[in-house]
């Protein structure tokens, strides 16, 4: 197994609010790794201390085999950062953004052209490279910013919520975007987010929580660790139903007519089925979500 | 630190609007001349015609000291704006040295000081000539250019020294809104010298950017006032370079070209030096 990341007993405070509070992780080469967590939960504080712009108070980091702290210009060389918030230049087109961003990594001429290039075409900004950054949108900005972050084919991919604030059909471009790039370049990507659905498509999942880790594995050990299965009945007789269901002391809850029960596994819905089958109306098996892990392991909803 | 000064000064010269406002005392100052300053100097001087020339060279050479501290502080606004948008989180993320990223913020607001300043040159002898006076001489535009260097550069090192203590857009907003007001008094154009109250004479006599207005009205105003004081005894001219500001007293001293000069170098290593120092602590983190 190939440690591109390794971080043990990371802590950073400011002043009185501890940020992040002791945590380890590893991150395999080439894998989609994801840190998940509501707002406040320290992601953003890792970020940054892995991309070296925050001296962590306490613990040890190596990044492709270098000391954090020590070999920082090296680290620098090996990943690219996409932040939060658009960081490229408005009065500068797409192109120029880009040359002066790869300047900074001490490129030969012809290497600076064909890596430029190649970052553009990577992320689809070639069609609008010659506009002004200020005059893109959302999606384009965000597709230049993960272009600017790859102009110097890093090995590392750091993206700080890449797709919040962006509207439902660009944030899936977005991500599929990042998902190739991984899958067809072979880039470590480690990235924060707070939507379900794109920890669900990660390889690997770390959930953090007020500065601590709270559960990690892949998003299918997640869900079969800490999510059930349900199944949801529709009753021909509301009433008649749960005084059965009462008598033969099954625990349930109700919601607005229909019934929920919790499974063991998905399987266990066919005795309930059979058992009730002439009561029933309608019913559904939904097996667990992201969304469930992490209400079972925080206890908060994630917040938008 | 090419590559940076290279983007700084595009991001400056493209955004038409910090052009603007970074000229915007110059353009006050301007437009209050033509409109009545012009008069009101010249009537209280003379009503001859060879008057004009003097008073736009006068003017024109407070114009040339004032765009030097007005314009490399509209470059340092970018500074600021970078650090309160956090874009220079990806150049502190990219294998750049610091010193590497300061030097580049202060190259341009050199270079930008310089740019305008020729600028606003070129526009006061255009002006000059149209309002019937004649071009500097060749020499004097070459002592000129070389004084404009020591100029941008004693301004942007005042500027810098403002820019590392401030953090936010808007207070450098409002530190950019009282330097252009008062600067026009602090380098005695909107009021000659002489008719200040001694207090305002006294910040004046020791504010660096006064003294390349003082040595730009020498160079500019060498040609018209031979010709505007022939044959006037020499004390004449003296009471008029102490009371127009061509020279400070300073107690029984009176300053000449090479005390302005060591003003200017001296308070440019100061503050350069106390600007860095500022800069540096404010990135620790």
């Amino acid at each position: 197994m190939d440690k591109v990341i390794e971080v043990h007993g990371l802590k950073k405070s400011y002043g009185e609010v501890e940020a992040v509070r002791g945590i380890d992780f590893y991150v395999e080469r080439g894998k989609l790794f994801a840190f998940l967590g509501p707002n406040g939960a320290g992601k953003s504080t890792t970020i940054d201390i892995l991309s070296t712009l925050l001296q962590p108070d306490e613990g040890e980091v190596t990044i492709t085999g270098h000391v954090l702290g020590k070999e920082d210009d090296r680290i620098r060389s090996s990943i690219g950062t996409v932040f939060q918030r658009s960081i490229l230049d408005d009065e500068l087109t797409v192109l120029e953004n880009l040359y002066i961003r790869a300047k900074f990594y001490k490129k030969s001429k012809s290497d600076l052209k064909n890596s430029v290039e190649a970052a553009a075409e990577a992320t689809g900004v070639t069609s609008f490279i010659n506009r002004r950054y200020g005059k893109l949108s959302g999606g384009q900005r965000r597709r230049a910013d993960i272009a600017r972050a790859l102009v110097h084919t890093p090995a590392i991919m750091f993206l700080d919520e890449p797709t919040t604030g962006l509207d439902p059909q660009t944030r899936k471009s977005v991500w599929e975007t990042i998902q190739r790039l991984q899958k067809e370049r072979g880039v470590t990507v480690f990235l924060t987010t707070h939507y379900m659905e794109e920890a669900a498509g990660a390889d690997y999942v770390v959930i953090i929580d007020e500065g601590k880790i709270a559960a990690k594995g892949t998003p299918f050990e997640l869900k079969e660790t800490y999510s059930r299965d349900t199944i949801k009945i529709e009753p021909i007789d509301y009433e008649c139903f749960t005084t059965q269901l009462q008598e033969s002391q099954t625990i349930f809850k109700t919601s607005g007519g229909t019934i929920t029960i919790e499974l063991g596994r998905s399987l266990d819905a066919i005795p309930i089925l059979e058992k009730y089958r002439d009561s029933i109306k309608s019913f559904e098996v939904v097996s667990g979500t992201m969304d469930d892990v992490f209400i079972n392991i925080t206890g908060k909803e994630i917040r938008e | 630190m090419i590559n940076l000064v290279r983007r700084n000064l595009l991001i400056y010269f493209r955004d038409k609007s910090t052009v603007f406002f970074s000229m915007l005392s110059v353009i006050i100052t301007f437009g209050m001349y033509i409109f009545f300053l012009g008069d009101m100097y010249a009537r209280s001087i003379s009503t001859t015609a060879d008057i004009r020339f003097l008073m736009d060279s006068w003017i024109m050479a407070g114009i040339l000291g004032v765009t030097s501290v007005t314009t490399t502080l509209g470059a340092y606004g970018n500074m600021i704006v970078d650090e309160a948008q956090l874009k220079t989180k990806d150049f502190y993320s990219a294998p750049l040295k610091r010193r590497t990223i300061a030097g580049g913020y202060i190259l341009s607001s050199f270079v930008i000081g310089l740019i305008m300043s020729v600028l606003a040159f070129v526009f006061a002898e255009i002006y000059i000539v149209l309002g019937g006076g004649e071009l500097l001489p060749l020499t004097t535009v070459l002592k000129l250019l070389g004084l404009m260097l020591i100029s941008v550069l004693s301004s942007s090192s005042f500027i810098l020294l403002i820019a590392s203590m401030l953090r936010t857009s808007s207070s450098f907003g409002v530190a950019s809104t009282i330097i252009g007001t008062i600067i026009g008094f602090l380098c005695g154009i909107y009021i000659p010298i002489g008719s200040l109250p001694t207090e305002v004479q006294w910040v004046i006599k020791f504010f660096p950017p006064a003294h390349s207005v003082a040595l730009y009205r020498n160079l500019m105003m060498e040609v018209p006032m031979q010709t505007f004081f022939a044959g006037v005894p020499s004390n004449y001219l003296d009471s008029f370079k102490t009371e127009m500001g061509l020279h400070y007293e300073i107690g029984a001293y009176t300053t000449d070209f090479a005390f302005s000069i060591l003003v200017l170098v001296s308070s440019a290593v100061l503050f350069y030096s106390l600007g860095i120092l500022l800069l540096s602590r404010k990135k620790k983190k």
